[in-house]
């Protein structure tokens, strides 16, 4: 292959690459697509002729699926084209997809960056015509951001929740009974207790997943830091607040405690390794006394562990305060650039105030639906998963207590920041103050752009 | 490669053309340069085509790389000029040129470990390498090029899981200690990676070896065993330097697959645990579609790209035999 | 000293052992994609009972005939006028008297080496703006660009070893230059010619980037982008990715088994020339 690059060609190339570089930059002036209008008509419906809405979910949750087949049921003329995404996926397309292949309705990862980007229909129009508003403001304030994406918490609705979640720590209740633990921990102490002794039992003491671009570690990680902290900073930091931080002594205190956990063994060695859906195969098959995960595996967990498994909140390091737990609308939201947007707030409001749509969310996805105070709910098996979440749910938001998770800060703070340090943490690679500070600076310096 | 057979002479031509004998039969007086005499455009005409969806697709998207690369932008909106900071970035940040140290780490996994233990092989099997047996092997060596990579990669995701095979097989063989989840641990997931590229790899090269071996002289093998040579001997001295091409061919191959790997990285580890497997092109891709970081990403792929040349104009200049 | 017999011997020994370590990944995967929908079986682990509904599990799922039509429709757009515009590049490059053709020729080698990634973020700005998103001709028109110095090159090698008599011969009987390309040199290029095809359709085939990137819906990918999808959607399935998996194999797996002398001469020669 002859090879000799003449000067001259080097030349060219670089008096190409000058007169290049010298037009104007790529991208175009014009802001996206106007996404802040937010008037709609009077009722907003799907009609009746036939349309077919496209939808773009996470692969492993049946909730969505199944609100989608019942609404096809009850409104023959909308049918739906769903592409489904692991979770990962779905946050690295997100961007790219809202703004080239626009769905109707889409799982949304992160939402504030994707505000920013202008990628994202504003509710506030749909709010007004179907009562949203009229709801306990905590179910969306976290759906809530100010003009360009923040400060969270405030300002315009841009996404919407199919149900809100609630997370905590499942227990599997034979493995319980052989370390004698007849109860749940009450404080932060007494878990560490039952998982020294389930250690010493040979039982893993915590199923946990920390593998491929999702770090599950960042579960027990918000528990910690709400076990030794109040949620408040917590949740200023996630949505984005001036001068907001996540590198606290609390916050420090929470992290040396996981680290603690990771060096006594508390966790399977090949964490790092193991996906989601693995992990939750293990925990299903007897390997791991604790699952820190969210209701919206309680429905599955009572299916396929029936009577065998327990779930309950967080307890707090300090005796008498107030647990604190991650609770988050699912969130969904309406490409700016949807061509059936009506049609699908349509279907948002139908799947928070249809009484058969309540029955799926609470039944299938084990959560608490959206809408009004007092909306129908179906009757709950006592002594279920699904009736324990639902009453530690309304006990933290009673309580005030809520908080989103620490992976929605920002669009790319899950993958590119939380997890990789949490894997680092867990082969022994990183320090606590080093990661914490770690995830600030990735924090600042996707903000400050 | 099997020759084609030149085209039927046409003994009637002298006959026929008189005046054309001197043409047809004589030398065309031109100094050193081939080519067939006839319009200097038709050849143009003919390249055309080729050339102008090449230069559209091709050329014109590096151009514009470079340009991305001196911008910051997030694909859509405005873009703002910045100079040479994304090169800045992409030398002092520990993640992004971490990523090309690992396309260099890479290297040792998909380059050096096929071409050596390519070559060994070959020289071994060298004597059967006409039986059924080698024939067999011919089809089966291949399977790995002939498959997608992402399949390669996840097949060997799941037969390094901790629970996958290479664990019951070390088990097995009373290693059981050694067991781990190769690829989801920091110290073993790029080896683990290079394992999978190695795979793909060796098959290619020990053929190509092979066959480029059945062109040297069994006689000069017979030569030193006479003198009294062994195998190593003649490994090194005779083997070797007869192989340069083929021995060029496979390392700028399987440098430019470990250089540019996504395919395997993408679908085994996606770049983790931590970044120790994150290959540069899988970080232009995070860069350009997940964080909308046109500019840093276009940077890191002109990085790319001329590393690329960087390593792969030695090589051609070390092996290449001296050919117009 | 090693004698002839054990050298014999060791070779067979290794080549055994090579083809085992070969075809090692595809048995895994067999074997793991007879297990029940769900599990995580170990290792190799021979089923109990195996689940072969599993295969038409996955053929349903991944909509296999789609993927199959696609895949194909791509390479019909790719391969045929890959090969038109090569051989006729390749043959004024390598044939004809044409000024400025040895700096054409470098401008082509120099895309010999690029890493397709290198070039993904523009050429998705421009497929956008074409409005081709999402289309196959988002995969078709930028394969046959970035397999051009390739398949350039590859003719050019062919056409260079044509001797020049051959072809005055025929322009003295008035064959004009399209005449002696199309009637003379391009049926004795054949072999050339089919090798590339054979290559172009295996590296369209098998490409992966610019299907998962410019291409959302897995029924206008290529197979291998097909691949990513379905384990983007059942990746946590084991047993039926696995399924999945060989199922999208099996095409390039098959036509690979019937061609398999032209296959090997086409890849041995392949990486020779590049």
């Amino acid at each position: 292959m002859p090879r000799r690059i003449g000067v001259h060609r080097t030349g060219a190339m670089l008096t190409a690459v000058v007169m290049v570089a010298g037009c104007g930059g790529p991208g175009s002036d014009k802001p996206q697509g106007d996404a802040t209008g937010t008037a709609v008509s009077s009722a907003p419906a799907c009609g009746k002729a036939p349309v077919t809405l496209k939808g773009y979910f996470e692969t492993g949750f049946p909730t969505p699926k199944a609100l989608t087949t019942e609404f096809t049921r009850q409104h023959a003329n909308v049918t739906w084209n769903i592409r489904e995404d692991q979770f990962a996926v779905i946050t690295q397309n997100a961007p790219r997809v809202l703004a080239d292949d626009p769905p109707d309705l889409m799982r949304l990862p992160q939402v504030s960056d994707l505000v920013k980007d202008n990628l994202l229909k504003n509710l506030d129009g749909y709010a007004k015509v179907f009562g949203w508003d009229k709801w306990p403001a905590s179910q969306l304030e976290q759906l809530r951001m100010g003009p360009g994406g923040r400060p969270r918490g405030e300002g315009s609705l841009y996404a919407m929740g199919l149900n809100y979640s609630m997370t905590g720590v499942f227990y599997n209740k034979k493995l319980a009974a052989r370390i004698g633990m007849s109860s749940p921990p009450a404080t932060l102490a007494e878990l560490d207790a039952a998982l020294a002794k389930a250690k010493q039992a040979g039982i893993t003491p915590i199923a946990a997943w920390n593998g491929g671009a999702t770090g599950g570690l960042a579960f027990p990680l918000q528990n910690l830091m709400a076990a030794y902290g109040p949620p408040g900073p917590i949740n200023d930091w996630i949505f984005q607040k001036p001068n907001a931080t996540i590198d606290t002594p609390p916050n420090l205190t929470a992290t040396r405690h996981l680290e603690q956990w990771i060096k006594a063994g508390y966790f399977a060695k090949d964490i790092n390794a193991i996906d989601y859906a693995k992990n939750l195969g293990r925990f299903v098959g007897g390997q791991g006394l604790f699952l820190f995960n969210g209701d919206w595996e309680s429905a599955k967990l009572d299916k396929d562990m029936p009577g065998n498994a327990g779930f309950f909140v967080m307890p707090p390091a300090q005796q008498g305060t107030r647990p604190a737990a991650m609770s988050a609308p699912l969130a969904f939201g309406i490409s700016a650039r949807a061509p059936h947007a009506d049609c699908a707030a349509f279907f948002l409001n139908w799947v928070a105030t249809n009484s058969r749509a309540r029955e799926i969310a609470v039944q299938v996805g084990g959560s608490h639906p959206m809408g009004p105070a007092g909306g129908h709910m179906p009757a709950i098996g006592r002594g279920t998963l699904t009736a324990a979440t639902l009453a530690g749910a309304t006990q933290v938001s009673k309580d005030g207590t809520t908080m989103d998770f620490i992976a929605n800060a920002t669009g790319a703070i899950y993958a590119k920041s939380w997890t990789p340090q949490l894997q680092k943490l867990v082969a022994g690679k990183q320090t606590p103050e080093d990661l914490l500070k770690s995830v600030q600076n990735d924090y600042k310096s996707q903000l400050g752009s | 490669m099997a020759q084609p057979t030149l085209g039927p002479a046409r003994p009637d031509v002298a006959e026929t053309r008189p005046g054309g004998v001197a043409k047809a039969r004589g030398r065309t007086p031109r100094s050193g340069r081939p080519g067939l005499r006839t319009s200097p455009w038709a050849g143009w005409l003919f390249v055309l085509p080729a050339f102008a969806i090449y230069a559209v697709v091709v050329l014109w998207s590096i151009a514009l790389t470079f340009q991305y690369s001196l911008y910051r932008w997030d694909g859509i909106g405005p873009s703002t000029w910045v100079g040479l900071r994304n090169y800045g970035k992409v030398f002092t940040d520990p993640d992004l040129y971490g990523s090309v140290l690992n396309a260099f780490q890479l290297i040792v996994f998909f380059s050096v470990i096929p071409v050596g233990l390519g070559l060994v092989i070959a020289s071994t099997i060298r004597r059967i390498a006409a039986s059924r047996l080698a024939l067999v092997a011919r089809t089966v060596l291949f399977l790995p090029q002939v498959i997608p990579l992402v399949a390669a990669g996840l097949a060997w995701s799941w037969l390094l899981a901790s629970t996958g095979l290479v664990n019951q097989l070390l088990a097995r063989v009373g290693l059981g200690g050694a067991t781990r989840a190769w690829l989801g641990d920091v110290s073993t997931a790029l080896p683990a990676v290079g394992v999978i590229g190695a795979w793909v790899l060796l098959g290619l090269c020990t053929l190509l070896f092979l066959a480029g071996m059945g062109k040297i002289d069994p006689t000069l093998y017979e030569a030193a065993r006479i003198d009294g040579a062994g195998p190593f001997r003649e490994f090194v001295s005779i083997t070797m330097p007869s192989l340069r091409q083929e021995i060029g061919v496979c390392l700028t191959v399987t440098v430019i697959a470990a250089l540019a790997s996504f395919d395997i990285v993408y679908i085994s580890t996606q770049g983790g645990p931590g970044d120790s497997t994150m290959v540069p092109g899988l970080e232009i891709y995070y860069l350009a579609f997940s964080q909308r970081e046109v500019g840093v990403a276009s940077a890191l792929a002109v990085v790319l790209m001329a590393l690329v040349i960087l390593c792969v104009l030695p090589l051609q200049w070390l092996t290449r035999e001296e050919s117009s | 000293m090693i004698t002839a017999h054990r050298e014999v011997w060791t070779g067979r020994v290794l080549l055994i052992g090579l083809m085992a370590i070969t075809v090692m990944p595809f048995v895994s995967l067999f074997v793991t994609a007879l297990h029940p929908s769900g599990t995580y079986p170990p290792g190799l682990d021979w089923p109990s009972h195996p689940h072969w509904g599993n295969f038409t599990g996955a053929y349903r799922a991944a909509h296999m005939g789609e993927l199959l039509k696609s895949s194909t429709l791509i390479v019909v757009g790719v391969v045929p006028l890959s090969l038109i515009l090569g051989t006729m590049a390749g043959f004024a490059l390598g044939h004809l008297r044409m000024a400025g053709r040895r700096l054409v020729f470098l401008t082509f080698v120099l895309g010999l080496t690029l890493p397709f990634e290198g070039i993904i973020t523009p050429l998705y700005s421009q497929v956008r703006d074409f409005g081709l998103l999402n289309t196959r001709w988002a995969i078709i028109v930028p394969l046959i660009g970035l397999f051009m110095p390739f398949s350039v090159f590859w003719m050019r090698a062919h056409f260079v070893t044509m001797p020049k008599e051959l072809s005055e011969g025929a322009r003295i009987d008035g064959a004009n230059v399209w005449q002696l390309f199309w009637r003379i040199h391009v049926p004795l290029a054949r072999p050339a010619i089919s090798s590339l095809a054979i290559l172009l359709f295996l590296w369209t085939w098998n490409q992966f980037l610019l299907a998962i990137v410019l291409v959302d819906d897995p029924a206008k990918r290529t197979m291998a982008g097909a691949l990513g999808a379905f384990q983007g959607q059942w990746g946590t399935d084991i047993p039926l990715l696995c399924a999945g998996s060989l199922l999208i194999l099996a095409p390039t797996l098959l036509i690979f088994l019937i061609f398999q002398r032209r296959f090997v001469t086409a890849l041995l020669q392949g990486s020779l020339k590049g």
